[in-house]
């Protein structure tokens, strides 16, 4: 395994990562506003990009830059359904603030 | 493995060039949790992407630095921002959390947390991180053609490209049936219903 990726310790961009995960967290659990939500759920979804490019670097494997490319794929299915979930939401509801969509609270 | 790290951390301009993208990265995320304004958090969701394809293209992955830039700060934005103005957000308030700060101050402390732990599995959790990868270099992959010898794919697109049509067939594939479900899927899921024309006219939507 290689520590060093052109001058960048794996160190680094693994905090980096960790750093991006923990913010994308921390947006579901205190936003309110679905879209946000969503925006969040981006920013998991891109430090797990990034894991996945460092260690394919560090252990001179292609295959994770492979996947990463289907990462994006499904990133993008999921945005385009996601949003037609969260238009159809709205004109059921007229908001898309999530603690008034409770219908499916037991 | 400390002293070689240690070691190389000399004015490399490309550690500088990533500290720099790297804080950028983390100031446009915070932002984008932290603003009250949803369209001013899409704004800086595009600095995030764009600072995160700089890293990436520091690293060397130059196809995944272009699909960053292509996909997530095209596509993707555009679709979230075009369904931020179709929904007509009013600025939201966090008041639930500022009526509680201990409640804020324990989901800090919480995902700190979780930040420290995920970062120590992270680092100490690689699978075979002794052993170089087999069958691919960094920037080379060889691959036989029918009766042929093996044949070098060289630069990093080519290689990326090369592993996704001769060993990633199949999930390719299936990439884009989904791709196509989840594009009726939305189609049927933001139309109107025929029997809903008539009523909802006068609404916004």
């Amino acid at each position: 395994m290689n520590p060093v990726i052109n001058g960048i310790p794996v160190h680094y961009l693994l905090g980096l990562a960790g750093i991006l995960f923990s913010i994308g967290v921390l947006g579901v659990l205190i936003r309110r506003n679905i879209v946000i939500i969503f925006m969040s759920v981006e920013l998991i979804l891109n430090s797990v990009n990034l894991v996945f490019v460092t260690f394919s670097k560090a252990l001179s494997h292609i295959n994770g830059e492979t996947i990463v490319f289907f990462v994006m794929a499904i990133a993008a299915a999921e945005a385009a359904v996601g949003l037609a979930l969260v238009i159809a939401i709205f004109r059921h509801k007229k908001s898309t603030n999530v603690d008034e969509l409770q219908s499916m609270k037991w | 493995m400390d002293e070689i790290i240690y070691m190389n951390l000399e004015t490399s301009p490309s550690l500088l060039l990533f500290v720099f993208f790297g804080t950028v990265t983390v100031i446009t995320a915070l932002s984008v949790i932290f603003q009250k304004n949803p369209v001013v958090s899409a704004v800086s969701l595009v600095f995030t992407f764009f600072s995160l394809a700089g890293i990436y293209g520091i690293m060397g992955a130059l196809f995944i630095a272009t699909m960053q830039v292509l996909v997530y700060a095209g596509a993707i934005m555009v679709l979230v921002v075009f369904v931020l103005m179709l929904l007509s957000q009013r600025a939201e308030t966090m008041s639930r959390y500022r009526k509680h700060p201990i409640r804020l101050v324990l989901l800090t402390v919480f995902v700190i947390g979780f930040f420290f732990l995920l970062y120590s599995a992270l680092t100490t959790g690689v699978p075979h991180s002794e052993q170089m990868g087999k069958g691919y270099e960094n920037a080379e992959y060889s691959f036989p053609i029918q009766g042929t010898a093996t044949v070098n794919a060289k630069g990093n697109v080519a290689t990326v490209g090369a592993s996704t049509y001769l060993d990633y067939l199949l999930p390719f594939e299936m990439i884009s049936i989904l791709l196509l479900v989840a594009v009726l899927g939305a189609v049927i899921l933001a139309k109107k219903k025929l029997t809903e024309i008539d009523q909802t006219k006068d609404t916004v939507l």
